[in-house]
């Protein structure tokens, strides 16, 4: 009988439950039009790209305070709603939903892994908010993930893996041997490689794939050295890259090999130090240096030496600068906040923020740009941040990267 | 005054769905809310064999991920209806337990937890493996619930609220569910074997069969709770499978009142709102939260919500 009573009860609550979730749509209503243009940036703080991470903010906080300095939008400032994603895609997404459904923000710039960028760029998509990623994917640009309100302004893998692929095989040979950290991303800088060397009539020797977060990689060596390329591959980061490069070094393998990889970050080299990364040569996409030769890059590194006490601005760092800018001088140019105005004054941006002639290739929103080729330095360096030579820019074109055909775009 | 509480400790299931109803309004933004609800949802699973039946199992993460990849997979690359791909997880999830369970309940103590941990693993590593369903590291996108009607009352998943009480309502289901087995014979059979293994085989009960059921219950209520994940969240990540999640799972138990009925769900809450109020503030928040689940560890041996039981004097059988 008791439980009987108990069973009404339940669905009585049930019901109740059904009816409170349809009403309470107005209570989100409220608050619509802020003041400020809110941009939310989530970005791994803490994890083992809290470096690069906090760079990026330094750089945004740079963008928004000239925006603001410069009035604005109609006397409306700018402001950045910073959050740690904690390099998990979870947390990303939920941090996403925080900010669009709390927080109100008009867009989102941000992210620094694959898997965080794909998880915001998911949120965003289905809920119609510009989502502009500065973090490295060749998935966020096809078909499958993409949606208008995608932008990508960082360098993809096809770019970076492939600028590195046309400069080191002419030079160095065609006989080529990938270590790769064996996940998407590295499968990703392997791919795009090798699509360059086709061309080139480079083989493949060997991909040897090692486990994320390898701290040995002595029992690769004698493999590497036995297949006898030309050119060594790094086809992995962060710390992965700092310890492979040392017992490459170690071993011997630079005196009858070059050593490449596809990105080499400049916090990694920081990191790594001179002695590991001797004579290893990579691709990125902003170097401080480049300041000698453009005009734009000086601006930006004195204005980010002149916020942060001398220091000067990472590559990473400069995507979050670019990242924010794009959006915000689309607002001016499109003279709204509203989101399809601002998509499609981005679209047709033409912009040089800190590295020379930038757009947004108009069918997956790719910032065409250039990729630069350095070297890292082990002699002569005036300070802490002389690390590179710059040995080529290579001016990107939309040929040297993959056909939205191929990226399954229709028209 | 005392006999409110027990009247509230009685009808446990209403009173936690009334305060479930009510969380989102208290809670900074709704997902956090849902996540809260999800996790919350996790530990309970988890607890039905940690805290009432003594087995700590370190591979339990392996059920949530099983949950979210099904039910993904089922709406990316398969089409099914939302509904469908929840029982498609729960089912994969208790299936997987089922497994897993059967390899497992030979070992005891520590051993058990090795193998459970070991055997989450190798689950692990089939999902990730599988990139073409699973998009591997970069995760599943694209799980999404399109618009329906209720009754004829359009519903739009992607309004928060909306979403809190779709997701509550399955909760809310399975809350009950948990509260009947504990009630059960089963319920007492369990807390017999947690009490003493070999008294209870003594008594006539067959504890083999015992320990696998409840694996198996465990898991498809944990299974639930990925699903749910999956549908809130619209991706499942990878680290949905990760052994880190399990030991979350430990945690949010330990924290809350292992062996309690709601205790887990406070763990749960308290962990992650806090994780996510401290966030806001210090990249330090490691440090923070690790002191106060210190704290409670140190001087609330039973958790906050068993503490919170016994303080109140609440009678064992309902707490």
């Amino acid at each position: 009988m008791k439980q009987k009573v108990t069973n009404q009860t339940r669905r009585k609550m049930l019901i109740g439950g059904a009816a409170a979730a349809s009403t309470p749509l107005w209570l989100n209503v409220a608050n619509a039009q802020a003041d400020t243009i809110k941009i939310g940036f989530p970005t791994p703080l803490t994890g083992p790209f809290s470096a690069e991470a906090q760079d990026q903010v330094k750089a945004a906080e740079l963008a928004i305070k000239e925006f603001n300095d410069a009035g604005g939008f109609n006397g409306r400032k700018a402001e950045l709603l910073v959050r740690d994603d904690k390099l998990n895609p979870g947390e990303a997404a939920t941090r996403t939903l925080e900010l669009i459904e709390k927080d109100k923000v008009n867009y989102l710039v941000g992210s620094l892994s694959a898997a965080t960028q794909l998880s915001i760029n998911a949120v965003c998509k289905e809920r119609k908010v510009l989502f502009n990623s500065i973090s490295q994917s060749d998935a966020i640009n096809e078909a499958k993930d993409w949606s208008v309100y995608t932008f990508h302004e960082s360098l993809n893998p096809t770019m970076t893996a492939g600028a590195v692929a046309r400069y080191s095989i002419p030079r160095y040979g065609k006989k080529i041997v990938f270590l790769t950290a064996d996940y998407a991303y590295g499968h990703e800088m392997v791919r795009a490689f090798e699509r360059a060397g086709k061309e080139l009539g480079a083989t493949t020797l060997a991909d040897i794939r090692h486990p994320l977060g390898a701290s040995d990689y002595s029992a690769f060596l004698p493999r590497i050295k036995a297949l006898n390329p030309d050119i060594l591959v790094l086809c992995n980061f962060g710390r992965d890259l700092v310890n492979a490069a040392k017992q490459c070094t170690d071993f011997g393998l630079k005196s009858s090999m070059k050593i490449v990889t596809p990105v080499l970050l400049y916090t990694a080299r920081l990191a790594g130090g001179p002695e590991a990364f001797e004579g290893i040569l990579g691709g990125t996409g902003y170097y401080w240096g480049l300041e000698d030769r453009i005009p734009t890059a000086k601006a930006f590194n004195d204005a980010f030496r002149k916020m942060y006490n001398g220091s000067v601005p990472s590559d990473y760092g400069a995507l979050g600068y670019a990242g924010i800018k794009s959006v915000l001088a689309s607002i001016k140019i499109a003279k709204s906040t509203e989101t399809m105005k601002v998509v499609s004054a981005m679209e047709n941006l033409k912009y040089d923020w800190y590295k020379g002639p930038e757009y947004y290739r108009k069918c997956d929103h790719q910032a065409v740009q250039t990729v630069i080729i350095v070297e890292s330095k082990s002699k002569n360096m005036k300070d802490k941040y002389d690390v590179f030579n710059i040995l080529t820019i290579e001016p990107t074109t939309e040929k040297n990267m993959r056909s939205c055909a191929e990226l399954g775009h229709k028209a | 005054m005392n006999s409110l509480f027990q009247l509230i400790a009685r009808h446990r299931v209403l009173t936690s769905t009334i305060f479930l109803a009510i969380f989102p309004f208290v809670m900074p933004y709704e997902a956090l809310a849902i996540n809260i609800l999800i996790f919350g949802l996790f530990a309970m699973g988890f607890n039905l064999l940690f805290g009432y039946m003594g087995l700590l199992s370190f591979g339990h993460a392996a059920f949530l991920g099983i949950g979210s990849y099904l039910t993904g997979i089922g709406i990316v690359h398969y089409g099914l209806p939302w509904g469908i791909a929840i029982l498609a997880g729960v089912i994969g999830a208790a299936i997987g337990g089922l497994i897993m369970g059967f390899l497992a309940i030979r070992t005891r103590g520590i051993y058990f937890s090795m193998v459970t941990l070991a055997l989450g693993q190798i689950v692990y590593y089939i999902f990730y493996k599988a990139e073409s369903l699973t998009g591997g590291e970069n995760g599943l996108r694209g799980v999404r619930v399109d618009p329906f009607n209720i009754l004829g009352i359009p519903v739009d998943f992607l309004n928060p609220v909306v979403k809190y009480y779709i997701i509550l309502f399955f909760v809310v289901i399975a809350i009950w569910l948990i509260s009947r087995i504990l009630n059960s014979p089963l319920g007492a059979v369990m807390e017999a074997i947690r009490e003493n293994e070999k008294r209870a085989a003594a008594c006539g009960f067959d504890v083999a069969k015992t320990k696998l059921l409840v694996f198996i219950l465990s898991a498809g209520i944990c299974g639930l709770a990925g699903s749910l994940r999956a549908l809130h969240l619209s991706i499942v990540p990878i680290d949905s499978l990760h052994y880190l999640q399990s030991g979350q799972a430990v945690m949010m138990s330990i924290l809350g009142g292992m062996g309690t009925f709601f205790g887990p769900f406070v763990g749960a809450a308290v962990m992650l709102y806090l994780e996510d109020v401290v966030t806001t503030f210090t990249k330090h928040w490691m440090a923070v939260v690790g002191l106060v689940f210190m704290f409670f560890v140190l001087f609330f041996p039973k958790g906050i919500w068993g503490t919170i039981l016994s303080k109140l004097q609440i009678n064992q059988d309902s707490k």
